[in-house]
């Protein structure tokens, strides 16, 4: 038998890391697919019929459907991200087989990689599973690819490092759902995926703009309808620069063993 | 003193006796119903504020997605027109939570004996259960109704119906969730019971339209969805309009309903899924 060497960085680990986030998801696709994809199926049926009027045109050549299933799209992704990240991590700390990987030759710059690199495909590939599930019935009507996977690869980053500080500081599943009910779930439904700015109250709309899934769910738009409401540059930078924080913060969080060693 | 020395005896014969039990365990029953309530109220936080927020949430997305040419449903404003609808659908998922999870964990955890062992008969494990999913049920709705209410004002035409088929709703959703529990083997089964059935169910109701939007066929459709009839009624109870007929609504409700607890009852007597 050899001994595998590790030279500067251990890339078969990381490899392992994010492949194995990956088998998870599949494993369990009944709730990690098709769980997500029928609920969104749902919202979207019921503005539709809750709207009535099916012609009514947000902007020129776009109508309702197509406006909020873009914005579905957008909120899934990154709720499937945070969900694949900090609700695995609160599990195997809470069950003590986290130190199966804190053990293992990782750095904390390749353990934080590992998890969230996976945790983002995790959610990037719900986005794909309900965008590809809407395309019949909204028919996508400007498919542009950059800017998507743009802004998809942003959000779905973002999540999950959100995810890795839940998945951090919680210590039980109480703290678990309070995140997901009062921060998540608000995040993303007043993020602009339901409405136009233009139709909130002036307060609203400034508020709107503190929003970082605005941004994404803003980016979403012009990958799919051509259009959108507030400066594709502009977003990507401030998305860009919260990520980099993000990321910063975790990486220390990590190296320090914060809630992840005695 | 004689008496009193009597009494005395009695006492001490009564501490040491086996305790004897009626047709019905009262004290077992209370018991098992005090652990499914303070289960819930223990987190709180997740079991009660959660709820609150989230259906706030979808008040406010609703009624912003929908402010421009849906000003009036029913010939009230749509946030009113919502408010029985919301309250409802919160009282269901929360019943459904409340039962199933209180089985698929004790099942997983295998401390699920602790219930099976003690002298508590099929009917009075039912009753327990349920009776504490309908507490959820009925503590959710309350709070959620108040909560709405405040934002956009208080409607109320009739108040028992608004409890009777309050009442309907969270029972049939904490059967329902005993049901799904028992036959669950894992959690990602009841997930799959939640989202495939409870949610679209739920969605679909007419929490978000009267029924006279949809299309001929889904409207027959929408009538025999059980979970129409109780937000039906709620709405009725709350604004005075309904859309189908009550005596028909309430007939349906309790008919599942009674159904459903037999179902439960007879599944607890032969031990299915819970009994090696």
């Amino acid at each position: 038998m050899r001994v595998a060497r590790l030279d500067r960085w251990n890339p078969r680990g990381l490899w392992t890391l994010y492949r194995r986030a990956l088998l998870r998801h599949f494993a369990r696709w009944i709730d990690s697919l098709a769980g997500p994809a029928a609920t969104m199926l749902l919202y979207l049926a019921v503005l539709i019929l809750a709207r009535g009027n099916l012609g009514q045109e947000i902007w020129p050549g776009i109508d309702t459907a197509s406006f909020v299933a873009a914005g579905l799209v957008a909120h899934i992704t990154c709720l499937s991200a945070f969900e694949a990240m900090a609700g695995y991590m609160l599990w195997e700390r809470m069950e003590g087989i986290i130190q199966d990987q804190l053990a293992a030759p990782f750095s904390a710059l390749e353990l934080l990689a590992g998890w969230v690199l996976g945790a983002a495909t995790c959610g990037l590939l719900t986005g794909a599973t309900v965008a590809l599930l809407f395309w019949p019935l909204v028919g996508w009507p400007a498919f542009d690819p950059l800017p998507l996977l743009g802004f998809a690869l942003l959000g779905a980053l973002l999540f999950a490092l959100i995810g890795v500080l839940v998945g951090l500081w919680a210590r039980k599943w109480d703290h678990y759902a309070a995140a997901e009910s009062f921060l998540l779930m608000p995040l993303g439904l007043l993020s602009g995926t339901f409405f136009l700015r233009a139709d909130l109250p002036e307060l609203g709309s400034t508020l709107l703009t503190f929003n970082p899934v605005f941004y994404i769910v803003d980016g979403f738009r012009s990958g799919f309808l051509g259009r959108n409401d507030g400066n594709n540059l502009l977003g990507a930078l401030l998305l860009i620069a919260l990520v980099y924080c993000l990321a910063i913060v975790g990486l220390r969080l990590v190296a320090r063993g914060w809630r992840l060693k005695p | 003193m004689a008496g009193s020395e009597a009494k005395a005896e009695r006492g001490a014969d009564a501490a040491l006796a086996p305790r004897l039990i009626g047709r019905l365990n009262g004290r077992g029953l209370w018991t098992l119903y005090l652990k499914e309530v303070k289960r819930f109220l223990n987190v709180a936080t997740q079991t009660l504020m959660a709820p609150v927020v989230t259906t706030l949430l979808f008040l406010a997305v609703f009624t912003l997605a929908l402010g421009r040419g849906n000003a009036d449903v029913l010939g009230v404003s749509y946030g009113l027109f919502l408010v029985p609808g919301l309250t409802v659908m919160a009282m269901l998922q929360n019943a459904f939570a409340n039962t199933s999870s209180s089985i698929v964990i004790a099942k997983v955890q295998g401390n699920i004996v602790d219930v099976l062992m003690p002298p508590l008969s099929a009917f009075e494990l039912t009753l327990g259960f349920v009776a504490g999913g309908v507490t959820r049920g009925l503590l959710v709705g309350f709070a959620v109704w108040l909560t709405l209410s405040i934002f956009v004002g208080f409607a109320v035409h009739d108040v028992l119906a608004m409890l009777f088929f309050a009442a309907n709703a969270s029972l049939m959703l904490s059967l329902l969730g005993l049901i799904g529990g028992i036959w669950s083997e894992k959690f990602d089964h009841i997930a799959a019971v939640t989202n495939f059935v409870v949610m679209p169910l739920s969605f679909l109701s007419g929490t978000f339209y009267t029924v006279d939007r949809l299309p001929e066929g889904w409207q027959f459709l929408a009538h025999l969805n059980p979970f129409f009839y109780m937000i039906d009624g709620m709405r009725y109870g709350a604004l005075g309009h309904a859309d189908a007929s009550l005596a028909v609504g309430s007939l349906v409700l309790l008919g599942v309903n009674l159904a459903l607890f037999l179902t439960a009852w007879r599944i607890f007597h032969v031990g299915w899924r819970l009994k090696a």
